[in-house]
């Protein structure tokens, strides 16, 4: 059997890939896939935590379809977003996307 | 047998949450099948607000308690205390919003995902489960991306957006992350369980849990180092949207911190007041020093809203013994005496527009308005009796009752730091040459009656003060 440490540490790197290419990436687009990318790796954590832990009897799996569910939302929300910056300026790139002074 | 999931009680517990949800239903379907009618889109959304505050006013009354949904909900008189400001918090901005909305041609929508915002709030300050807070701070979350990128006539409203989306969307998934470890460590998502495993002496996996829980929080609350998004999100939105994101999720940001805090981890907490006591200085001065730059009053807010959560936060390092209850009087005071001075301050430039010049001879044109405006100034730099004063005298109080004397020397030393910088629009309000004729007052009565309502709050803030308190002592946590 699988150990429970195995499927953490996939967890942990998928998530540390996630964040690193979130935060180096400069098309938004590419950027909320690597969001997606540690969303799913904290969903993998949270199933195995689910079916290894005593007592959580299958709660964890629901959770995660939850997690699943505010995902999406927050991809329509955000796509949209994305769409109207596309349509005010033709690019996508969070470099070019400076008007406001720092 | 085991006891129902679902009771009558559940449903009563929920009907501030059912009514707030019920009209945004009605506010989105009168805007697609009645007519488009701005005023009566804002009508019902200020109806709804109201609706929420309300009913959590009858439930607290009736002192109505209890914990549903396998304990994972809980309806107390702390929870009720934060509803009934949420709901008023959005009954005030629906009335800022309404004026600015019509021009949009979107007031349903708009008016929606404000009421979306309250009711993600609401629901936030009752969550004792980690993942129903993390739904319900998802729910207030998402919808105030929409607000901050909803001005289309701006290209800097959606470039806003964009900047406070995918800062945001991160750092949701990191503290999903951290909620997540917490419940790997504990084996269980409540937070009476939790509380178990969260000792003084921490395992790595729940250090390392509760740091990255800890950053998300950080990050909705623009405390330093996680305030990089404030600025550029509320230049880019929509003032009205600003003044209320600035706001409302906040208080129940901080609502939930507290709960979390002391239902969850008491002895973590109390091991960790310096590293509140930490980011609370970094906010204070890293907030009022970016302000002192800023020419644009909306970008100068948004740094002086990093400044006063850290002065919240400050009353954080003072979670420990006897100090304890001191120290959550003090985040419900601050929290209500920074809602009425900023929402002012916010609903002002609202009216008169965002570029510093803009506030020139204002006095002379309206002096009702730049009065209402230099007492909000004065509130947020503290000058007695308004309201801001109160809010630090009590964050001081729990802080010096701690021990924790470099806190209170950094909210006294940047308190007298952010004096040249509210001042310096006081000073161009009365004492420069007007421009032009000030801001048009077509179609601008309920935001002045909001801007007014504000004003009176903040002078006559000391006479809620002593009500609030002992509600505060009364509902304790």
């Amino acid at each position: 059997m699988i150990p429970l440490e195995a499927y953490l540490v996939v967890g942990a790197l998928l998530f540390a890939i996630g964040t690193y290419g979130a935060l180096v990436r400069r098309n938004a687009v590419v950027v909320f896939m690597c969001v997606e990318l540690m969303l799913n790796s904290v969903n993998l954590t949270l199933v195995s935590f689910a079916d290894y832990l005593p007592g959580a009897m299958g709660a964890g799996a629901g959770y995660a379809i939850l997690i699943i569910a505010v995902a999406a939302a927050e991809v329509a929300v955000g796509l949209a977003i994305v769409l109207a910056v596309f349509r005010a300026r033709r690019t996508v790139n969070v470099d070019e996307i400076n008007l406001m002074k720092r | 047998m085991e006891a129902p999931l679902i009771t009558a009680d559940t449903l009563v517990a929920l009907i501030p949450e059912i009514l707030a949800l019920a009209f945004i239903a009605v506010v989105l379907l009168t805007e697609v099948f009645g007519s488009r009618s701005p005023n009566l889109s804002s009508g019902l959304a200020a109806l709804g607000a109201l609706a929420l505050a309300g009913s959590a006013t009858v439930l607290l009354a009736a002192g109505f308690e209890g914990s549903f949904f396998g304990d994972g909900y809980v309806v107390d008189g702390f929870a009720l205390l934060f509803k009934i400001l949420v709901g008023l918090v959005a009954f005030f901005s629906v009335l800022a919003a309404a004026r600015w909305s019509a021009r949009t041609g979107d007031t349903g929508e708009y008016m929606s995902l404000i009421l979306a915002v309250a009711l993600g709030a609401s629901l936030l300050v009752s969550g004792r489960d980690l993942f129903v807070i993390f739904v319900s701070l998802e729910l207030a979350t998402i919808p105030s991306y929409a607000m901050v990128a909803f001005d289309r006539r701006r290209r800097e409203s959606s470039e806003g957006g964009m900047k406070y989306l995918l800062t945001g969307v991160v750092a949701s998934s990191v503290l999903l992350y951290g909620l997540v470890l917490i419940y790997g460590v504990t084996g269980s998502a409540n937070l009476s369980e939790v509380a178990a495993a969260f000792t003084a002496d921490l395992s790595p996996a729940a250090l390392l849990g509760l740091v990255l829980f800890l950053s998300g929080v950080a990050f909705k609350l623009s405390v330093v180092p996680f305030h990089f998004w404030t600025p550029d999100a509320y230049q880019g939105a929509p003032t009205n949207a600003a003044a209320f994101l600035s706001v409302a999720p906040k208080m129940a940001t901080f609502a939930l911190l507290l709960r979390v805090l002391i239902e969850g981890m008491p002895e973590t907490a109390q091991a960790y007041t310096w590293l509140f006591a930490l980011l609370a200085i970094l906010s204070m001065f890293a907030g009022n020093l970016f302000a002192l730059r800023q020419t644009n009053l909306k970008r100068m807010l948004a740094y002086s809203s990093v400044a006063h959560s850290g002065y919240i936060l400050a009353a954080f390092a003072a979670l420990t013994g006897p100090a304890l209850e001191t120290a959550v009087q003090a985040v419900i005071v601050y929290a209500v005496a920074y809602a009425v001075m900023n929402l002012g301050a916010f609903f002002v430039v609202e009216l008169v527009g965002e570029e510093g010049k803009s506030f020139n001879g204002l006095f002379r044109t309206q002096p009702a308005l730049a009065v209402s405006m230099a007492v909000f100034m004065a509130a947020l730099v503290g000058i007695p009796p308004l309201s801001g004063f109160w809010g630090k005298a009590w964050v001081i109080f729990a802080t010096a009752q701690a021990g924790a004397w470099v806190v209170v020397g950094a909210v006294i030393i940047n308190s007298v730091l952010s004096v040249p910088y509210y001042f310096g629009v006081i000073r161009s309000m009365f004492f420069e040459e007007p421009a032009g004729v000030g801001p048009v007052k077509d179609g601008s009565g309920a935001l002045r009656f909001s801007i007014y309502a504000m004003a009176v709050f903040t002078v006559l803030f000391a006479f809620i003060l002593g009500p609030l308190v002992l509600l505060a002592q009364a509902i304790g946590l």
